[in-house]
């Protein structure tokens, strides 16, 4: 039964945008998915405290649906390659965050905070 | 005498799933240091508590947040 897994890949921040992009797909490729995995650039970012002697790194989101036997040679793949300074696979259960509240909710959030702020 | 009870931020968003990748609301509820802050301090119900703490280690480990903070290599 196929599950669902996110992947955080933090790219060295000097490789070119091509370059990350032939990685990812490469990955993908090894995950043998019938759907494209959703992706999403964060970018370049700079690490909260430095990787070796890197304090740049390119973040990168993959959310995909595979046969947990097909992830021990997308990890290896992913840990032989210098490009990436550190990755993270997740397993991708719930929705995470929080849901996009309404307008009147909203609006309720606000006054509540008003409310507190008068109290203190 | 009680103190007045504290409600929790993530219920009150209606979250469901505390976010890893989230940095910014997992920065408040970090200290000066960068510990995971106490749920008696926060008022983060212990079921929140739990996917918070996991979520700030997953954080940390993908260097979005610190380990330590201030801390010179």
């Amino acid at each position: 039964m196929p599950r669902t897994y996110e992947a955080v890949y933090i790219f060295d921040s000097t490789l070119e945008d091509t370059a990350i992009s032939e990685k990812i797909k490469r990955f993908n490729a090894l995950l043998h998915t019938t759907e494209q995995p959703e992706i999403a650039h964060w970018g370049r970012r700079q690490l909260a405290y430095s990787i070796g002697a890197k304090d740049n790194g390119y973040y990168v989101v993959s959310k995909f649906a595979t046969e947990a036997s097909s992830l021990p040679e997308y990890e290896r793949a992913l840990r032989l390659d210098d490009g990436v300074i550190r990755y993270l696979i997740t397993l991708h259960e719930h929705e995470v965050g929080a849901p996009p509240q309404s307008e009147e909710e909203l609006a309720a959030a606000t006054r509540r905070d008003d409310d507190d702020d008068d109290e203190d | 005498m009680r103190r007045p009870t504290k409600s929790c931020p993530f219920c009150e968003s209606r979250v469901r799933w505390v976010d890893y990748k989230d940095d910014r609301t997992l920065g408040r509820f970090i200290t000066d240091q960068g510990k995971i802050l106490p749920s008696r301090l926060s008022g983060v119900c212990a079921r929140h508590q739990r996917q918070l703490a996991t979520a700030i280690k997953r954080a940390r480990f993908l260097a979005l947040i610190p380990y330590i903070r201030g801390h010179q290599a």
